[in-house]
């Protein structure tokens, strides 16, 4: 991304400003096709989850989390029609965040059959049915702190 | 809904662009071969549906408080994000 697309947000209840980029998603996410812009926001206090918020709608968000955090084996199969759908041409070009669910304080899972897949050079991103879907879940635990 | 009957090797068209084929029917499994443009997007409707309803449940307010993960993560890292993404 080049620095023109990097907005400082001023959080008044914490020191630390947050991150934030604009990402484009001209196919929305599966059931919300209609949404097509949004805002990954990083706070360094929720560290490693960022937000993926509609951008014209912040109560809307979704949080997500890059894979290396909780399963570094993951290996995605970016079908080849979402390869070209995104232009990316190398591994460098390519941002992976999964979904999450968080179903309270101490229980949360992941989606790993439908990664948001984001070209860093352009902020085009797609929600991605990775063709080795049958190998992962949709609920994914993830390790939380005092989790049962 | 439109039900057509076909035999193995038979195919449908859709929309002139889109092409489905009885490529094999052994018991009560068929297999289907499917011929689309890579901006068409063809999913296992399990799948597909299986996603959405995880995206419907993820869908949050911003204030919900997150879980703390067991992490060794930088806290800087979030300071990353115009390198990073």
């Amino acid at each position: 991304m080049n620095s023109a697309n990097v907005i400082e947000i001023e959080e008044p209840e914490m020191s630390e400003a947050a991150a934030c980029c604009e990402v484009r998603m001209p196919a929305g996410l599966l059931g919300f096709e209609h949404i097509k812009n949004f805002l990954l926001i990083a706070k360094p206090a929720e560290a490693p989850f960022r937000w993926l918020q509609v951008k014209n709608n912040p109560s809307l968000a979704f949080v997500v989390i890059e894979p290396l955090y909780f399963a570094p084996d993951y290996r995605p199969d970016i079908p080849q029609a979402d390869v070209d759908f995104l232009g990316l041409s190398s591994p460098d070009d390519v941002a992976v965040y999964n979904i999450v669910t968080v179903h309270g304080p101490r229980r949360a899972t992941v989606n790993l059959k439908g990664p948001v897949i984001i070209n860093r050079n352009t902020g085009v991103a797609k929600q991605v049915v990775i063709a080795n879907a049958v190998e992962y879940s949709v609920e994914h635990p993830l390790p939380v702190n005092g989790a049962a | 809904m439109l039900i057509l009957s076909r035999k193995s090797g038979e195919s449908i068209v859709i929309d002139g662009r889109i092409h489905v084929k009885i490529v094999r029917v052994e018991g009560d499994v068929v297999k289907i071969g499917i011929e689309a443009p890579s901006e068409v997007p063809v999913h296992r409707r399990e799948v597909y549906e299986e996603i959405q309803c995880s995206n419907e449940q993820a869908l949050t307010r911003q204030n919900v408080a997150l879980p703390k993960l067991p992490l060794s993560g930088s806290p800087k890292q979030g300071n990353e994000i115009s390198k990073a993404l």
